[in-house]
């Protein structure tokens, strides 16, 4: 799954620590979104869509989808 | 909120970071080389005593990355995989060394109450971890258990042809930690955790 984390975060100069500590998981954690070494859980998905306030399907998408 | 953007780790401190873990590695081995004479034990207790050794050094490692982290970092689970690595050593070393100042039963009663303490450090990890640690643990915990499923099948399997001796139930702890070891750094490693 490819995702936009890094780039939505960057805009609001937000550092990783910063997302982590709003998603209420570890700065690992973030990291390992950005990179693609993990992908969410929905309920996780639905709270970083709610951090940055964008639809999950704006920020998530499949493997080789364009969005 | 402190809108930090992240920077990246300057190569000279990341040079640093190597050199103390080779530093570390190195005390580690002049340590085991100096005190512990490998050879001369059973392999079981050699296992053990490997195992033990790495764990115990890793606690000791991850205790001085915690501790030159800033304080404002926050410590997580951190304390917690220290205390279930150390825990892990001394209930590895104890049946070996133990009985050089203890007798056998206090020994073995160490050894639970150890046990006990690691269970309860290992059940409030997997309560504190966020999703993707607790990912990694059942990863960890399913990779190990195919590994050793399969080599326990062949192990027996040769054992009741008649093929190799017996194994006793120390050795098949040791080799249990260490295939655990093992898929643990496989899978931290697969999530990018170092």
């Amino acid at each position: 799954m490819n995702n936009r984390l890094k780039v939505l975060r960057a805009e609001r100069n937000w550092s990783q620590a910063d997302l982590a500590e709003q998603l209420g998981v570890s700065r690992q954690t973030v990291n390992a979104l950005e990179t693609g070494r993990y992908d969410p859980s929905l309920p996780l998905a639905f709270k970083i869509a709610r951090v940055f306030e964008q639809p999950i399907e704006s920020i998530f998408s499949a493997q080789g989808t364009p969005r | 909120m402190t809108a930090v953007s992240d920077r990246k780790t300057p190569l000279a401190l990341k040079l640093l970071g190597v050199a103390g873990l080779a530093a570390a590695g190195g005390a580690t081995g002049f340590v085991m080389a100096r005190f512990v004479d490998l050879a001369a034990l059973p392999w079981t207790d050699a296992l053990a005593v490997g195992l033990s050794t790495m764990l115990l050094a890793a606690a000791v490692v991850s205790a001085g990355i915690m501790a030159s982290r800033p304080r404002s970092t926050p410590v997580g689970c951190g304390l917690l995989q220290i205390a279930i690595l150390a825990l892990a050593g001394l209930m590895l070393l104890a049946p070996i060394y133990g009985p050089n100042w203890f007798s056998p039963d206090m020994v073995f009663w160490g050894v639970v109450v150890l046990l006990i303490a690691q269970s309860v450090a290992n059940l409030m990890l997997w309560r504190q971890a966020d999703e993707m640690l607790q990912r990694v643990l059942s990863e960890t915990s399913a990779m190990a258990f195919w590994a050793l499923q399969l080599a326990l099948f062949l192990y027996a399997a040769a054992e009741r042809l008649g093929l190799i001796e017996g194994l006793t139930a120390w050795g098949m702890v040791g080799i249990l930690m260490g295939v655990y070891l093992v898929a643990s750094v496989i899978a931290a490693g697969r999530r990018g955790i170092k």
